[in-house]
């Protein structure tokens, strides 16, 4: 959990100039919003494209951050939502539509690092078969709709709380619960005739 | 298909619009006693909300199965170049990695000496080469230059003052040779001048001034839009020039009365 008082001193720093400060910002939320954008546009080309374009508008709009309205990772969390409903509109036409069954990813980047790192212990098949899972849980997640989509990701990725899910959707609590819990079953929909279908 | 907006179908005292609203809790494990016991039994009765239950506890499985990816190296660099647009010496270092230390000669070899070599071992740059330094020694042949003269040229700072000084004599000496004969050539245009004062100018002026009609009247100006060469055509007349458009001379004879 963010320290609110450390993050304000970082804000107010950044305001003034202090490029440091910029930097640690940077540092601190890169991973986090370029998961997020991962999981949302689905290649690691969108997510690295939309993670600067993230903190393009952050650097322009720090000013604009008020401590008092909520917690400055809900206020990152909102714009980098903003941006992926954006690009959603904007690459709407060319989306990802392909085949679950389609071969995976051969992206490094899509990879999480500890399936990046050779892992001893655990048997080669383990391995190829636990990527393939990952990779399969990925697309079947580009699958839902935009709306189910960020709200599971908010929640069962991120663990942000239903309020901060709220804030940053601007939906009522009660819409967000209902999207997570349409999200999960449907993504579970999925996948379980996929492997259904393997089976 | 039970109606889910129909409150308690299944008798536990619970409806289907209140298991959705608790759905998430259980699944968050939040839900306990009474409250939890009550959400079960409606899951084990209605048709719609237990398979719901199912899928939505698989799907919540599944995602908290996915592990977070990592950012490509270059990210954060990417991202501080594009917003302060300030590539820091920290971050170059760190995305580099350590270059070896080099002598100063061999960066001048690697710099300047390796590219020049390369250019010089071109066939095409031989071969121009070859063709100026045979045109040169022609050049130096016809014009009587010989290498012993060439050998014989002093570069010692008395010898380059002394050729110096000597050149500029020798530039001096030149004009003031050369000006009586311009002195000599002025007189002879100035009386020249004086013995024709009446030269006629050049006959492009002539027609310049014919066909000049600042100073005549409009109308006169007008027809004169038309006119080609030497003569004049008016532009309302399609016959051209006619008797009655001719200037009337009148020719007045003086008879000698003898």
């Amino acid at each position: 959990m963010e320290d609110v008082q450390v993050v304000a001193m970082l804000v107010r720093r950044c305001i003034a100039g202090d490029a440091a400060a910029w930097e640690e910002i940077v540092q601190t939320y890169n991973r986090r919003i370029y998961n997020i954008c991962y999981r949302f546009a689905g290649t690691s080309d969108d997510a690295q494209d939309l993670t600067q374009e993230v903190f393009i508008k952050m650097y322009r709009t720090l000013s604009s951050y008020d401590a008092s309205k909520g917690a400055f990772v809900t206020w990152v969390t909102t714009i980098t939502r903003n941006l992926l409903v954006d690009h959603f509109r904007k690459t709407k036409q060319d989306r990802m539509t392909d085949s679950m069954d389609s071969t995976a990813s051969d992206h490094e980047d899509a990879q999480p690092l500890s399936e990046q790192i050779p892992d001893q212990s655990a048997p080669a098949d383990t391995r190829v078969r636990q990527r393939e899972l990952s990779e399969t849980v990925h697309q079947a997640l580009g699958k839902l709709s935009p709306e189910l989509r960020e709200a599971v990701i908010l929640r069962d990725l991120q663990d942000m709380d239903y309020k901060e899910i709220a804030t940053a959707l601007r939906v009522p609590e009660g819409t967000v619960k209902s999207r997570i819990n349409r999200g999960r079953a449907e993504l579970g929909r999925l996948l379980q005739r996929t492997y259904r279908q393997v089976m | 298909m039970p109606d889910r907006t129909k409150n308690d179908h299944t008798n536990n005292g619970i409806g289907c619009n209140e298991f959705d609203l608790l759905l998430s809790d259980a699944l968050d494990g939040v839900l306990s006693g009474a409250g939890l016991d009550r959400f079960q039994a409606h899951a084990r009765t209605c048709k719609t909300c237990g398979p719901l239950l199912e899928e939505a506890e698989a799907g919540r499985t599944w995602l908290k199965g996915l592990t977070e990816v990592e950012p490509p190296a270059s990210l954060v660099s990417n991202i501080l170049a594009s917003t302060t647009g300030v590539d820091t010496q920290r971050l170059r270092m760190m995305t580099r990695a350590p270059q070896p230390r080099i002598s100063w000669w061999e960066h001048v070899q690697a710099s300047y000496m390796e590219p020049m070599w390369a250019i010089v071992r071109q066939p095409r740059f031989a071969m121009s080469f070859g063709m100026a330094f045979f045109a040169l020694s022609v050049s130096l042949t016809v014009a009587g230059v010989k290498p012993r003269d060439v050998l014989q040229i002093s570069l010692r700072p008395s010898a380059i003052r002394r050729t110096y000084y000597n050149t500029q004599a020798r530039v001096v000496r030149y004009v003031d040779n050369v000006r009586p004969v311009l002195e000599v050539q002025a007189a002879l245009r100035g009386i020249k001048r004086n013995m024709n004062p009446a030269e006629p100018g050049p006959s492009k002026q002539q027609k310049e001034r014919k066909n000049d009609t600042t100073q005549q009247p409009e109308q006169k100006q007008d027809r004169n839009y038309s006119q080609t060469g030497e003569k004049l055509i008016l532009a309302g007349d399609p016959l051209g020039p006619s008797n009655r458009d001719l200037p009337v001379v009148s020719v007045t004879t003086y008879r000698r009365f003898v």
